[in-house]
């Protein structure tokens, strides 16, 4: 009996004109966003090697260690193979970082930034086709699975039969399910079968496992919007009001809860603007001016400049005032610096605190839970672009050493020529991408999350079917 | 056999539809039931199948309540439909081939399908056509078709001549016939008080709820059913 039905609905679905319609739309989307993820992917290998070698060249043509000081190395980030399916943000955060002595590193030069005709419309990953198109199809599907069968009359005509309903809900679920998976997972194997055989595009063993686990995420996140049909379909009495209600609750899942998110997460945890941030520093460069007074009015009340009559003890004095103002203008400084440095960490832990609130918050919807986690494990997502970023603070320092040394030493050795920079022995950037075990730790709430809501909504299907009114 | 013991049926908004209803339909009997639109015909038959609950006493399939054992008693009763619907996509062929599945009729030939649309007087053509271009006749056909194979003892058929053309009408009628002689239950509702006549062995008037009037086919003979139909009704609508 089940596998009557189960065979029923996936003939039936097969046979409908959407599903013809799917089949080929999920065909041409799927194998063209693959193709475009490699050409892009090799595009950025080809310009990352170029850069590395520009960036080699300009450091050999440097005249000396004082110029290359002041220029600095580029880091160049190298392209995520993973790229190809989960674009991530890498094409919104810059591709380079400089590091030279004078500032913190950031990353430039973004894709976005080159060409800003793809931050209008974003790139056609695999994630961008399941998380939008796919999911509408999931909800195609599946928007009139009771509630249609219930308007033709064929529900009437089942259970005048030995059928029990719960029976009947776990074919139409399963066979529904199936015939959802093959427009989707044909081209899906299409797609990484091309990128299995493409020259030039080396997977590691690493990379399988992640690519694998990312299309169970899909098949996840499209679980949650087919189940979330079966129990809207189950709940209403009319297949138009169905889809009307699935396409609201899409919309807010897909675009409004991460947008609500985020500015939620603004309002709850808000960091302070840009002109607070200097008002703050400005108001503290005050109070070390007010305080300069009045310590330069303590020492001079403690130590009276002599007369002019006394030209030995005013030369005494002026030493001691130079030394004293040396001395103070250090501490100033040092305590001027440290209080910047305090308000950027501040402010830094205050974005990041409102980011992971933001990330927490969107989460609700399986969309973002969908790009949190797939970005997690293609490594193009916010984690590790930070892990990046920090690489390349920390690098900094280690560049800056060597450099100034360099410098010393040169100076030192001083009189005629600067010497060319030997740069045999710079310390080279490092940056060992995230392992899998750490990507799968931020995994995993998001593949609960879908977990639990499929659950639910089937929950809630199954449940609302066996009360349903099917006249 | 069929049998209704005070049934009673009160919407959810308060409307009795089905008061006290009370009759049996024996085997080798056919019980039709006549009423206006609203009268509650179909409230009656949806209480058969189990689709709602009855608010006060028992529908009875064989002699088994329908509420209490839902699924058995599902074996013993066929079903037609007021507006037969099938799948669409499916040709005829097919959804034959399904509800005879779910009826538990698992090992059908094609021939044997063929044969029983060719009884109901489906056109050959149409057997592999898809259902979705069935015109509302052949539909009801098909949906007697699916009836007759699952080869229950007990028929409910929701006005099955609605849809019908004269010919395919008294076809159908012959084959109701044939379907009592061999013992079964059969329960019609209908508007079609011409062709009922000529096959019911029983009839019931309907009349807001209430089964107003039985005749056998004795009482009725020499009778106008259908002058009796209208002034019963007009009787009763004006003393109300
Ligand atoms: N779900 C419902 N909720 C409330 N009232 C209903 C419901 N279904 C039917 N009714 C009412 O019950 C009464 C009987 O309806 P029913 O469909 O049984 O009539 P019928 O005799 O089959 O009519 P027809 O000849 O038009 O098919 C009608 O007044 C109808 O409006
Ligand atoms: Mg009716």
């Amino acid at each position: 009996m089940l596998r009557d039905i189960i065979k029923k609905e996936i003939q039936d679905t097969i046979m409908s004109p959407r599903f013809v319609f799917t089949f080929l739309l999920c065909t041409i989307l799927i194998l063209l966003s693959v193709y475009t993820g490699i050409n892009n992917y090799q595009a950025e290998l080809k310009e990352h090697s170029a850069a590395v070698a520009l960036n080699r060249k300009n450091l050999e043509g440097q005249q000396s260690y004082g110029t290359l000081a002041g220029l600095g190395t580029k880091i160049n980030r190298r392209p995520q193979v993973l790229s190809t399916v989960v674009s991530g943000i890498w094409e919104a955060v810059g591709r380079v970082a400089v590091v030279n002595i004078a500032y913190d590193p950031s990353m430039i030069d973004s894709k976005y930034s080159s060409n800003p005709i793809f931050a209008v419309f974003g790139s056609l990953d695999l994630t961008f086709i399941v998380k939008i198109v796919l999911s509408l199809f999931a909800i195609l599907f599946t928007y009139d699975a009771i509630v249609g069968e219930k308007e033709r009359g064929t529900l009437k005509l089942a259970l005048s039969n030995r059928v029990p309903r719960d029976t009947l809900i776990l074919g139409k679920a399963i066979g529904g399910f199936v015939s959802l998976l093959i427009p989707l997972i044909i081209p899906l194997v299409l797609g990484l079968l091309i990128l299995m055989i493409y020259p030039n595009i080396s997977l590691s063993g690493g990379d399988w496992l992640r690519i694998g686990i990312i299309c169970l995420l899909f098949l996840l996140y499209l679980s949650v919007f087919f189940t979330l049909g079966l129990f809207i379909s189950a709940r209403t009495t009319r297949s138009s009001t169905s889809f009307l209600i699935l396409l609201f609750i899409w919309v807010t899942f897909v675009t409004i809860i991460p947008k609500a998110a985020v500015m939620m997460a603004g309002q709850i945890k808000p960091i302070p603007s840009v002109h607070k941030i200097t008002a703050q520093k400005d108001a503290y460069l005050q109070e070390i001016q007010k305080e300069a007074m009045t310590e330069y009015k303590k020492f001079s009340d403690e130590n009276p400049r002599p007369g002019k009559d006394k030209p030995e003890e005013r030369e005494r004095w002026n030493e001691k005032y130079k030394e004293w103002a040396e001395d103070f203008q250090r501490r100033l400084t040092g305590k001027i610096d440290e209080k910047n440095a305090a308000i950027e960490r501040d402010y830094q832990a205050k974005m990041r605190q409102q980011q992971k609130l933001a990330v927490n918050l969107s989460r609700v919807s399986p969309a973002s839970a969908l790009m949190f986690s797939t970005m997690s494990l293609a490594r193009t997502g916010v984690d590790e672009h930070e892990r990046f970023l920090n690489s390349v603070k920390m690098y900094k320092p280690i560049f800056t050493k060597w450099i100034n040394e360099k410098m010393m030493r040169s100076l030192n050795l001083s009189g005629g020529e600067q010497p060319k920079p030997d740069l045999s022995d710079m310390p080279q950037h490092e940056f060992m991408p995230e392992r899998f075990g750490e990507s799968m730790t931020r995994v995993l709430p998001d593949l609960f999350l879908m977990v639990f809501l499929i659950i639910l909504f089937f929950v809630g299907a199954y449940v609302s079917f066996l009360r349903y009114d099917v006249r | 056999m069929l049998e209704a013991k005070d049934l009673t049926k009160k919407y959810e908004d308060g409307l009795l539809a089905l008061d006290h209803l009370n009759f049996k339909v024996e085997p080798g009997e056919i019980f039709c039931m006549f009423g206006a639109n609203g009268a509650g015909k179909t409230t009656a038959i949806n209480l058969f199948l189990g689709f709602i609950p009855p608010t006060e006493g028992t529908a009875l399939i064989e002699e088994i309540d329908v509420v209490k054992e839902p699924l058995k008693s599902k074996d013993y009763v066929s079903f037609v439909s007021e507006n037969v619907m099938l799948y669409g996509n499916f040709t005829a062929y097919q959804n034959l081939d399904y509800f005879s599945k779910l009826a538990g009729k698992r090992n059908l030939t094609k021939a044997e399908y063929a044969h029983v649309m060719k009884r109901v007087g489906l056109q050959e053509e149409a057997f592999d056509m898809r259902t979705k271009n069935f015109s509302k006749g052949m539909r009801q056909k098909l949906g007697i078709a699916v009836a007759i194979l699952k080869d229950a003892p007990n028929l409910i058929l929701d006005e099955p001549t609605s849809g019908l053309d004269p010919k395919s009408g008294q076809e159908f009628l012959d084959l109701i016939i044939e379907l009592r002689d061999k013992g079964k239950s059969i329960f019609i509702s209908s508007h079609d008080i011409f062709r009922a006549k000529q096959i019911a062995d029983r009839v019931g008037f309907m009349l807001q709820g209430k089964l107003v009037m039985m005749k056998t086919k004795k009482e009725l003979k020499g009778e106008d059913l259908n002058k009796l139909y209208i002034d019963y009704m007009q009787e009763h609508s004006g003393a109300e």
